[in-house]
């Protein structure tokens, strides 16, 4: 509660207190007008004059505070109470058996609306309980209906209030997280603009001049070229790195979500080529988590069977029915026979492991190969009905 | 390798014109000198949207390698203008950024080809010259953002009258395109589907001229139901991109 969110929302809480400021200037015209009317009955006119008097100063103390302190916020429920049990020695005790207003009348609900502002609902339902317990000790602890129906009012009064001070307080957090979240994001994209005039740059031109000069130093461009596509991934907001920031709202409504197309891209590299659709492909977590996997088994299989030099090639495409990844590599290929036999006799170890993923999440995986076209293994998932 | 030895120039017997948009400056340098290098004539370079705006009329290129994230005005705005007021004129998009929805928007307004910073000299060479004859340069990379697009428009509801979002894909179109989109060579596409090279390019093409065309519908109807002309393309708004 305390620190930068209270400053903060400085200029709503005053606002707060300045309702509980009218509250007690009018419940003070109201106990004045009350009393002038009466006090020619009073057991101790002056008394009550004097109190009134002090509750007056009080008033006006308060109301010069923007937000009051913690001890004068303690203290005004004790100037409340007091000013209730004032009125046993002031009236005149025939008056109070017979269930007379006190002397503070609605005055005494004011420090239960302050405690529930300041702390809530419990703080106000604690102050009503004492302001209570003054009433009935005022009436010698006889409480007449008038004194039952006082306390049930302060106690509403000091939860409803509690009630919603709380609700506006989680309010306004939750306004400044977004707008907190808000300003994160727009830094993220000035950050992707600038790291696109630089870096990114940069790295691009690196790889490129690298490649000309060949040797070792093609070496290092090829460092700097998988560098700026994890980086140019990584910008885009997506990668596997970042799997928590991953979920995107489906269109069709809020169901959790995770967006393929972000995490593939962050496979892109020198050696691997990433295509899909322009806008996110979102799917159920489990389903999105076995695609990813699965795409990764099968580019560790590039890397093992096709040779070093190999180029991967990932499509993602979207279909009504299914979101589908093909990977693709340039290796020598398989035999058609082969690939059934291998299979059978459990060499292809990957292969089964992949399958497993996608099968699991009710998809289907198919390997093909055509010799001198390389191994393409693809992986269809079908879309649950939301 | 593509050398400047029968460079096959578009007419008048020159060399081919290029302009260079990039705002980073050594880039810019980079791709101008390799190009050069290669026989090409290098007629202007420009470090900004409005800039390469202004340049074009006068330099009169062929071909424009044009980066996408400029300040400024952007390089969507910058090919849908070129292509408007110059359509002789051939846009080849190189971009860097991870930004797919503006290759795509970039490609929907005229470009015909797309490549990645990191395409090495002989890859840019040989899609500079592809351009400079008409040809798109599809890399396995604008192959998946053209089917995505395809697939969003055939998913899209239909418009009041009836009417498909879009335009469709026939089957062999599609098989063409996942095919480029897995990195396959037209030489191995024509190989796998027993048909001849020039029928994939055929393919490939018509998919693109659907697309730019069917854009070019979309933005008309916009700007006649919304009595718009200028404005529009001042704002950089257009119909295409919305669902």
């Amino acid at each position: 509660m305390a620190g930068a969110a209270v400053v903060t929302r400085f200029g709503d809480e005053a606002r707060l207190w300045r309702a509980v400021d009218v509250y007690r200037g009018a419940a003070l015209a109201y106990a004045v007008v009350s009393f002038a009317w009466v006090s020619g009955r009073y057991a101790r006119p002056w008394l009550g004059w004097l109190v009134l008097g002090l509750m007056a100063g009080w008033t006006a103390l308060l109301a010069a505070r923007r937000v009051p302190s913690s001890t004068l916020i303690a203290a005004d429920l004790a100037v409340g109470a007091v000013a209730v049990l004032v009125t046993r020695v002031a009236d005149d005790p025939a008056r109070i058996a017979s269930g007379t207003q006190t002397l503070p009348t609605m005055w005494s609900a004011a420090p239960v609306l302050g405690w529930a502002v300041w702390r809530g609902r419990r703080a106000g339902l604690a102050a009503a309980a004492v302001i209570s317990l003054a009433d009935v000790a005022e009436r010698g602890f006889r409480p007449s209906t008038t004194t039952v129906y006082n306390i049930v009012v302060v106690l509403l009064a000091g939860s409803v209030v509690g009630y919603a001070v709380e609700i506006f307080r989680a309010g306004r957090r939750s306004l400044a997280r977004a707008v907190a979240v808000d300003a994160a994001s727009r830094e993220r994209e000035r950050l992707a603009a600038d790291i696109h005039d630089s870096v990114l740059q940069v790295l691009a031109f690196v790889q490129r001049r690298s490649a000309e000069l060949g040797g070792e130093t093609a070496e290092l461009g090829r460092m700097a070229g998988e560098q700026e596509a994890r980086l140019r991934a990584l910008v885009a907001g997506g990668g596997p790195a970042v799997t928590a920031e991953g979920a995107v709202r489906g269109e069709a409504g809020d169901r959790d979500v995770r967006d393929v197309r972000a995490w593939l891209s962050g496979l892109s590299s020198s050696a691997i080529t990433v295509s899909g659709p322009a806008g996110p492909v979102p799917l159920p977590p489990d389903q999105a988590q076995a695609l990813v996997a699965a795409t990764a088994a099968a580019l560790d299989n590039v890397r093992r069977h096709a040779g070093p030099g190999a180029h991967a090639w990932i499509l993602l495409e979207d279909e009504a029915a299914a979101v589908v990844v093909t990977v693709r590599d340039d290796g020598p290929g398989v035999a058609p026979g082969r690939l059934d036999e291998a299979e059978r006799l459990g060499r292809l170890g990957v292969a089964a492991s992949i399958r497993g993923r996608i099968t699991a999440v009710g998809g289907q995986a198919t390997v093909t190969s055509v010799p001198g076209q390389g191994t393409e293994v693809e992986l269809r998932v079908p879309r649950r009905e939301p | 390798m593509t050398g400047s030895a029968g460079w096959p120039g578009p007419g008048r017997g020159a060399r081919t014109r290029v302009m260079v948009v990039d705002d980073h400056p050594m880039w810019r340098d980079a791709v101008a000198r390799d190009l050069t290098e290669a026989g090409l004539d290098v007629v202007a370079t420009a470090g900004d949207g409005a800039e390469a705006l202004r340049r074009v009329p006068a330099a009169r290129p062929d071909v424009v390698v044009l980066d996408l994230q400029m300040p400024r005005v952007g390089g969507v705005e910058v090919t849908r203008q070129i292509v408007d007021e110059h359509p002789d004129v051939r846009v080849l998009v190189l971009s860097a950024s991870g930004a797919q929805g503006d290759v795509l928007e970039a490609v929907k307004a005229g470009a015909t080809g797309y490549l990645l910073k990191s395409a090495s000299r002989d890859e840019l060479l040989a899609a500079v010259a592809r351009t400079a004859r008409g040809e798109a340069v599809f890399t396995p990379g604008l192959a998946g953002l053209v089917l995505g697009e395809y697939r969003r428009m055939a998913t899209a509801a239909p418009t009041p009258s009836g009417v498909p979002a879009g335009p469709r894909l026939t089957e062999r179109e599609t098989e063409v395109l996942r095919l480029v989109a897995k990195g396959l060579g037209s030489r191995q596409i024509a190989e796998r589907l027993v048909i001849s090279h020039r029928t994939v390019q055929n393919h490939v093409q018509n998919a693109l001229n659907k697309l730019q065309l069917h854009n070019r519908v979309e933005l008309t109807r916009y700007v006649i139901e919304r009595g718009l002309d200028a404005d529009a393309d001042a704002d950089g708004t257009h119909a295409g991109g919305g669902a």
